[in-house]
């Protein structure tokens, strides 16, 4: 009785249950029976599901990069220091001459250069824009990219639901009380196959292990039933997935020489390229980072290097959704920590940030050519549409139309849900 | 009887003067007995559905887990089961908790429970001396409160200090060591206040605010030592200007939520659970030890609550209360009375830690066979519970089973080199196997790079191979014929023999394959990766 008290305390809001209580709810003897569970549950919201497998991608770009060197360049002002301004795509909008593929692409794009919050360290701001909430040691916040995967689950993908390529920083968000399902695979180095993912004996030797496996876990799943389904479950998920053909994806040479040159060469072309080929298997949430935009010094040497290792990929990856008619469905979000200080130090350097920095959308129904806010001549101050975290989260669920309402109910049954408070930026849309 | 007696006599000795106040504790085998009937009483249905002991097998690769962190080695288990005296279970406990590798092995449970929650990645620094403090401490069995006592109070270099860890963890802001002082110490996760009254707990706001004023003072600073980047705790005594505006204060305002810019009100330094308060201006360290004297006061049940909980939660499996840092205020227990007398066997005791564990591990609760249905739909402590190894545990039955003649990379052959080595690649199983120990178990899952690990980790699929040279390799040689071989396999990998079903597979499968030596690493592969390897029945 005590159990079933407890089942019903964690069941969600909107009457689902997590697919570990639910495999209890339906007892013993069901979830005995090979490989009921997930896929039966995910198929009997088949139809449901299909209306929104939208997905995501997020360019992340650790340190914090600076705002006027990318999208709000201040060449009329001391403060804009050497950058100049390039005319775009889109009449009128201009952003920083250190990105002029991405210029072309200024239709496609939607640029607010008003967002705001208040957390200016690293590894707080790191967690702030990666889970909507300030990191506290009692809740662990799932990262946006677990709450995608486990909003918009894709049944027909045998890839893990959250991927992040580049080495993580030295802050890694994971899925929190969403766990390890949600966990986010990292992939070190885009071009290489993902870690310990190559199977060492003949595909048939693999499988005639995995054979002898079940059968010997028979004597132990008499003792503990729960545990072996479970193991097996992830077993089969596991081996299902290194001997699927949708891990060609982490193939990069399978891409004819035209789109290679197309994304350019580098870790983060590479990273781009890869997240469009998981993308296209299905993989809701893809994270790319391209790191080093923490320029305390040297900010106009260093920064123009990093806007050269973005510039094209980032400009390849939204022509490239787009011609495979993907952009459409997946929300492509490019940020950082925060921005940088329009006051440049003594080092040439621009120290952090966090008061009004520039985020970049596209897809998914984000209208492109748009620029939302507008900060002052000298970049210190908002002059209109402050855009908070929680606004920016709030767009970022309606463009993947995901409920920012719901309400998880964390291990200590404290009610959470996906965005508290904020609004989304309307203007984004329609 | 008189083997605990000489236990405890040479435990107490050994602990010097810090324990030496304490009265003799009591019995732990009586304690036990007690603790089982209570549950009894408390748990009628028990007497019907409870299993039996586990067999002597299951308990010495449970207690070797529990206890020392790592699975008996085949000698130890025979020796076990040849051992005929009726007393040899509380003997191995007794031994087991003598030996140095329970204060390493403890240490680093607590060092998780700590830094699991760091609210900023530099506290890594710490993370080492934390765990070399605990080791010692443990070991020394120094008492509960005691080591609270040094957790809440500590100052200085972190590399140096390892009582700074929990400090260190929240980077020393007032609100965070306040809330984890709370959960850890006292289970009370009194900090849901921080921004709102709790929606189902009687706290209140201004309630975790006196709390977290008992830290505005305890501050942290990076600073630069010949051996590295570091920390330092101290206790700041003078408001600091920043470039502009006040950037440390002295004392702690409560926020105001309609103007997150205004000073906020001053709060007084007051413990939530007596009310007792100290004045304003009070000095840092005069406050945190006023606080550790309230914490670990033997009038504050919440104190031993919360120890006894956690520690009964690791071993038996399950909680009297679930998670095991939330006990309330207005959650019951499952057995309250149980609970209550391990609470008062523990504060009589003076707070000493092995002889909790001691009693935990000699109640026939502890060493039940596990049920033949889940334990989660059985009455509470009906039945063992197999709960899933900690990283270290898993890395340390890994190292065991394959080390003896597995040779680490041989480019840097340096003993320092290599060190450094196995350092790193113990910090990456980590990161794969890790989980934060607080969790409830069943929110604990294994996950994807932990199976691709097991299953393709090339270095480890070398050191599994029957080459000659590998523990496999040499098992082979030493047992040339299939079922002894079979059978030491079982032993060395599981802590078990086979049962006949699984002899009769695993002959079948040898037979089947034709290459013995490809069929035993097939065999091998299996038990790694199975349910039962990574789990502690």
């Amino acid at each position: 009785m005590a159990w079933q008290l407890i089942v019903q305390a964690r069941a969600r809001k909107d009457g689902t249950f997590h697919r570990r209580q639910w495999l209890r709810m339906v007892g013993t003897g069901a979830a005995l029976s090979p490989m009921l569970g997930w896929a039966d549950f995910v198929a009997t919201r088949a139809d449901e599901l299909k209306k929104r497998n939208k997905q995501c991608i997020l360019l992340w770009m650790q340190g914090g990069p600076s705002q006027f060197e990318t999208w709000d360049p201040k060449p009329r002002h001391a403060n804009g220091g050497s950058t100049k301004a390039i005319s775009t795509q889109v009449p009128g909008v201009h952003i920083a001459e250190h990105l002029p593929q991405l210029a072309k692409q200024m239709h496609r794009l939607a640029v607010i250069r008003t967002v705001s919050s208040r957390e200016g360290s690293h590894p707080r701001a790191t967690a702030l824009m990666h889970t909507s909430y300030l990191p506290t040691p009692t809740v662990k916040y799932p990262s946006f990219g677990a709450v995608v995967a486990q909003q918009l689950p894709n049944p027909e993908c045998e890839l893990p639901p959250v991927v992040q390529i580049g080495r993580q920083g030295t802050v890694a968000v994971g899925a929190g009380f969403l766990g390890m399902e949600y966990a986010p695979f990292v992939v070190p180095q885009a071009g290489q196959p993902p870690q310990n993912s190559q199977i060492l004996t003949s595909a048939s030797r693999f499988r005639r292990r995995l054979g002898l496996l079940e059968e010997l876990e028979e004597e132990f799943a008499k003792e503990a039933p729960q545990l072996v389904q479970t193991h097996r479950q992830l077993y089969r998920k596991t081996a299902r997935m290194i001997l699927s053909p949708q891990m060609e994806a982490f193939d990069l040479s399978q891409e004819p020489d035209s789109v290679r040159r197309q994304y350019g060469q580098g870790n983060f072309a590479n990273g781009c390229l890869l997240a469009r080929r998981l993308v296209e298997r299905g993989v809701p949430f893809v994270e790319v980072s391209l790191p080093g935009w923490d320029t305390h010094s040297d900010n106009f040497q260093r920064t123009p290097q990093l806007c050269r290792q973005l510039d094209q990929p980032f400009a390849a990856l939204l022509e490239d959704l787009d011609r495979r008619g993907l952009l459409e469905r997946t929300l492509v979000i490019w940020m950082g920590e925060f921005g940088r200080t329009p006051r440049i130090n003594p080092r040439s350097g621009r120290d952090h940030f966090p008061r009004a920095f520039s985020v970049a959308l596209a897809g998914a129904g984000i209208r492109g050519g748009v620029v939302i806010g507008r900060t002052s001549a000298d970049g210190v101050t908002i002059e209109d549409r402050p855009v908070s975290v929680a606004d920016l989260f709030r767009t970022f669920c309606r463009a993947l139309e995901i409920d920012a309402d719901h309400e998880y109910m964390t291990p200590i049954g404290r009610p959470i849900k996906i965005v508290d408070g904020g609004q989304a930026v309307e203007e984004l849309f329609g | 009887m008189h083997r605990w007696q000489a236990f405890w006599t040479a435990a107490i000795l050994a602990l010097g003067s810090l324990t030496l106040q304490a009265a003799q504790p009591p019995n732990p085998a009586v304690v036990a007995r007690q603790v089982d009937q209570l549950l009894q009483e408390e748990l009628p249905e028990l007497s019907s559905v409870a299993q039996g002991r586990c067999d002597d097998a299951t308990f010495l690769r449970r207690v070797y887990l529990d206890l020392v962190g790592r699975a008996p080695t085949a000698d130890e288990i025979s020796w076990f089961l040849l051992d005929t005296s009726p007393d040899k279970r509380r003997q191995v406990v007794a031994e087991l908790l003598n030996s140095p590798e329970y204060g390493q092995h403890w240490a680093g449970y607590w060092r998780d429970v700590v830094f699991y929650r760091a609210s900023d990645p530099r506290a890594r620094v710490g993370v080492e001396s934390f765990e070399r403090f605990m080791a010692e401490a443990l070991n020394r069995n120094v008492s509960w409160d005691k080591i609270a006592t040094e957790i809440i109070t500590a100052t200085g270099d972190v590399r140096q200090r390892g009582a700074t860890g929990l400090i260190l963890a929240q980077m020393g802001d007032a609100e965070l060591i306040a809330a984890e002082v709370s959960r850890i110490f006292l289970g009370i996760q009194v900090q849901c206040a921080q921004c709102h009254d709790h929606p189902t707990d009687r706290w209140r706001r201004q309630q975790f605010h006196e709390l977290a004023a008992f830290f505005p003072r305890t501050k942290i600073r990076p600073m630069r030592t010949a051996q590295g980047r570091t920390f330092v705790v101290f206790s700041l005594e003078r408001p600091v200007r920043g470039r502009r505006r006040l950037r440390w204060r002295l004392e702690h305002y409560m926020p105001d939520l309609n103007n997150p810019q205004a000073e906020g009100t001053l709060m007084r330094p007051k413990f939530f659970l007596t009310g007792r308060s100290l004045p304003p201006g009070t000095p840092d360290l005069v406050r945190r030890r006023t606080l550790a004297q309230w914490i670990t006061s033997p009038r504050n049940r919440w104190f031993a609550k919360a120890f006894v909980n956690r520690m009964w939660y690791e071993l038996v499996g399950r909680g009297f209360y679930e998670p095991v840092d939330d006990l309330g205020p207005d959650r019951k227990p499952v057995a309250p009375r149980t609970l209550n007398r391990l609470c008062r066997g523990f504060i009589d005791s003076g707070y000493n830690i092995k002889w909790l564990m001691a009693v935990i591990c000699t109640t026939e609760a502890y060493q039940r066979a596990l049920g033949p249905q889940d334990s989660a739909q059985q009455v509470a402590f009906a039945s063992g519970t197999a709960t899933r190894l900690h990283a270290d545990q898993v890395w340390q039955v890994l190292r065991d089973l394959l080390q003896p003649v597995a040779g680490i990379s041989p480019r840097r052959n340096t003993p320092a080199g290599r060190a450094r080595l196995v350092a790193a690649a113990r910090r990456q199983f980590r990161q794969i196997f890790g989980f934060d120990p607080s969790t409830p178990a069943d929110e604990v899952q294994g996950s994807i790079p932990q199976a691709l690990f097991l299953m393709n980790n090339p270095f480890l699929q070398r050191v599994m191979s029957a080459r000659p040279g590998t523990m496999l390799g040499q098992l082979l040689r030493e047992f040339p014929d299939n079922e002894p071989a079979v059978r030491e396999l079982y032993l060395r990998v599981l802590s078990r023999e086979p049962k006949p079903s699984e002899m009769e597979k695993a002959l079948a499968y040898i037979h089947q394959v034709g290459d013995r030596a490809e069929a035993f690493e097939d065999l091998l592969w299996a038990l790694v990766n199975s349910t039962e390897f990574l789990h502690r029945r």
